[in-house]
């Protein structure tokens, strides 16, 4: 077969690449072995280790592996993929995609409209927003259920932030079964609504067989942005003492606040090879599944 | 006994789909619902499976009034145009699917399966998903999964028609079989007329939501009730020319043909067949009530030509189709003449049928 549909050539070919190449080297491939070559350093932000980063090998790695904040920040970050992203996002997302399947054009669009619009504004904004809702004296939050007072974010900032997650990334969700929801035949599910079906013998039976790959697809990426998520920095910064402290938050507040880039570049590490192992599972998984349909 | 009363279906944005339809269809009857597209015969089996909500008007099967029933709990099962298989299940799990939902015992369900398959020549099949099957295959086994559930009612939208033409005509064949051994009541939709005669007990031909005729397909194809029916009928279309009864006679595309008793004076529409004609190449002796022409076009058919005459006439200037069988189509552009057969055609007014002349 001839691969050289274009009649470019090799040399001519590799030159049309080369710059998305060096893009991706320079702010890719370099920063992801420099933040590696840091994590074994004990480079700091200020002071002598500024300066003169020394060698510490693994160092920062067994005292990460060991730290009760690490563990902590570890378990809350599981909680707020699980909560935010698999449980809020990914449910509710199907649940409005499917509700809206069939019902006429305004109701759809306006309520697409209003869910897409939690998800295209600037994060500092809506971080604004959500702060402004949850406030102890001003908030809308408050004046609406007649709680003066209440201090959501200091008495549950997990729930919260995890909250706000659902609101805020639902719409990729619900745009991606809706698009999926398009492609089940509708014959098939008229069929098992004629033997009897259900709703969730529907849904079983005909909707998520035929819309499994979009669900593995959407739980991957929604895990991944979750997991790497920073926007609720700007909401809690980690707080009150580290109680809503995720990953990416307690990596900044270690690196930037606290000075210790190297280990902060190690804990970065760490999420890196978390990251690596989620997409790899998938893309097993999508190989298992293609292999399952060619066979 | 499927009954329909009043019955209509208007879909928002003002389109009537079903216009106040009445409909009685027989115990075990095979009944087709034909008509071109957007008639509303897909519409009106849909409205019988439960599948649409009709806003007006009434469904009973048997003796149960189904307007507002679910359509899993009408008794009814339906094939559709796609077959509409489960692609991630097996055949004998899709044959099953109704019994599963209906909490049957595997093992029971699994029996009654395989011996639906047998029934189908599907046993060898069983094991296979629908991807690996030919369309007639999958067309099998969703007849199955209909016919395994037991339902009072088989309601099928064009079975046939996303089989290629040899396997159409065989399918067709064993269909009509299978419904006269399973004597279910059957209900089918479909826009071809050939199926719709072959297959049907009895035809409703619809147009614009309405149904222009009810009959047995001799009734239909022979006395079509109105003009809309008899252009619809026929392999080829049926020529309608338009004429008038005076003096005693019936003047047509310039021949002058004997006038039916009973036929008052005044403008027809005179309907006639291309297969009730006879073609001849030189002017009928002593006979007046042929119409004539210039052969304009010929066209195959395999054993016979249809052959498309103008009329000479200014005043009425109509092309005329006849069947003349092989080896005697005549050539292009030489004069011929065409004489109905008596009993044959058909005359209008005020598009019902009048009477056969």
């Amino acid at each position: 077969m001839n691969t050289d549909a274009a009649g470019l050539g090799r040399g001519r070919a590799a030159g049309f690449v080369l710059p998305a190449m060096v893009l991706i080297g320079v702010f890719l491939v370099f920063p992801a072995l420099w933040t590696i070559y840091l994590g074994l350093t004990d480079y700091r932000l200020t002071g002598l280790a500024a300066a003169n980063p020394r060698v510490v090998g693994a160092d920062n790695y067994t005292a990460a592996l060991g730290d009760e904040r690490f563990h902590r920040s570890l378990w809350l970050t599981v909680q707020y993929v699980l909560g935010s992203a698999v449980l809020g996002q990914a449910v509710l997302g199907f649940t409005i995609a499917w509700m809206l399947r069939d019902r006429p054009g305004p109701v759809k669009r306006i309520t697409e409209a209003l869910v897409l619009l939690a998800w295209i504004l600037p994060s500092s904004v809506v971080a604004f927003l959500w702060i402004a809702l949850l406030d102890r004296d001003e908030g809308t939050l408050n004046a609406l259920l007649h709680t003066p007072g209440f201090a959501w974010l200091l008495d549950y900032p997990m729930p919260s932030i995890i909250v706000f997650n659902v609101w805020r990334g639902t719409a990729f969700s619900m745009m991606l079964y809706g698009a999926a929801l398009e492609n089940v035949p509708p014959s098939q599910l008229e069929t098992a609504r004629l033997a009897g079906a259900s709703t969730l013998q529907q849904l079983r039976d005909v909707v998520f067989p035929a819309i499994k790959g979009h669900v593995l697809t959407n739980l991957l990426l929604i895990s991944l942005w979750t997991f790497n998520d920073f926007t609720t920095f700007q909401i809690t910064a980690g707080g009150p003492e580290g109680r809503s402290e995720i990953l990416p938050v307690y990596i900044y507040n270690v690196a930037l606040r606290d000075g210790q880039l190297g280990f902060g570049a190690a804990i970065s590490s760490v999420v890196l090879l978390i990251n690596l192992v989620f997409a790899f599972a998938y893309l097993r998984l999508l190989r298992g599944r293609r292999e399952a349909v060619t066979s | 006994m499927i009954s329909l009363s009043g019955l209509t279906k208007e879909f928002p944005g003002g389109v009537r789909a079903i216009d106040s339809l009445d409909l009685e269809i027989a115990d075990g009857e095979f009944f087709a619902l034909l008509g071109p597209s957007g008639c509303g015969k897909t519409t009106l089996l849909r409205t019988i499976a439960g599948l649409e909500t009709p806003t007006s008007g009434n469904i009973r099967i048997g003796a149960v009034d189904v307007t507002r029933l679910p359509p899993g709990r009408r008794d009814v099962a339906m094939v559709f145009q796609d077959y509409a298989l489960f692609p991630h299940m097996d055949v004998t799990a899709n044959i099953a699917y109704p019994l599963r939902i209906k909490k049957v015992p595997r093992a029971a369900r699994e029996a009654k399966a395989a011996e639906t398959a047998s029934r189908l020549s599907l046993s060898e099949l069983l094991g296979r998903r629908p991807g690996q099957l030919s369309g007639g295959q999958q067309q099998r086994v969703a007849l199955a999964r209909a016919i395994a559930s037991h339902p009072t009612v088989f309601l099928f939208d064009e079975p046939l028609s996303n089989l290629d033409a040899r396997l159409r005509l065989e399918a067709r064949t064993f269909l009509k079989r299978l419904q006269r051994e399973l004597a279910v009541t059957t209900v089918f939709v479909t826009h071809d007329q050939g199926e719709a005669l072959a297959l049907a007990d009895r035809i409703a031909v619809m147009s614009a939501g309405r149904i222009m005729q009810v009959g047995t397909p001799s009734e239909v194809f022979q006395r079509p009730a109105n003009t809309f029916v008899a252009a619809f009928i026929g392999s080829t279309p049926m020529n309608l020319l338009p004429g008038r009864a005076e003096n005693g006679a019936l003047h047509v595309a310039g021949a002058v043909l004997p006038l039916p008793p009973g036929v008052r004076e005044g403008p027809i529409v005179y309907g006639l067949r291309p297969e009730y004609a006879d073609l001849t190449q030189s002017p009928p002796l002593g006979r007046n009530d042929a119409f004539t022409g210039k052969v304009a076009v010929v066209e195959n058919l395999g054993t016979a030509h249809l052959v498309t005459l103008e009329s000479p006439s200014a005043e009425a200037n109509h092309l005329l189709q006849v069947v003349v069988p092989e080896g005697e189509e005549p050539g292009l552009g030489t004069p011929a003449w065409v004489t109905p057969r008596p009993g044959r055609a058909l005359l209008y007014r005020d598009d019902e049928l009048l009477t056969s002349a």
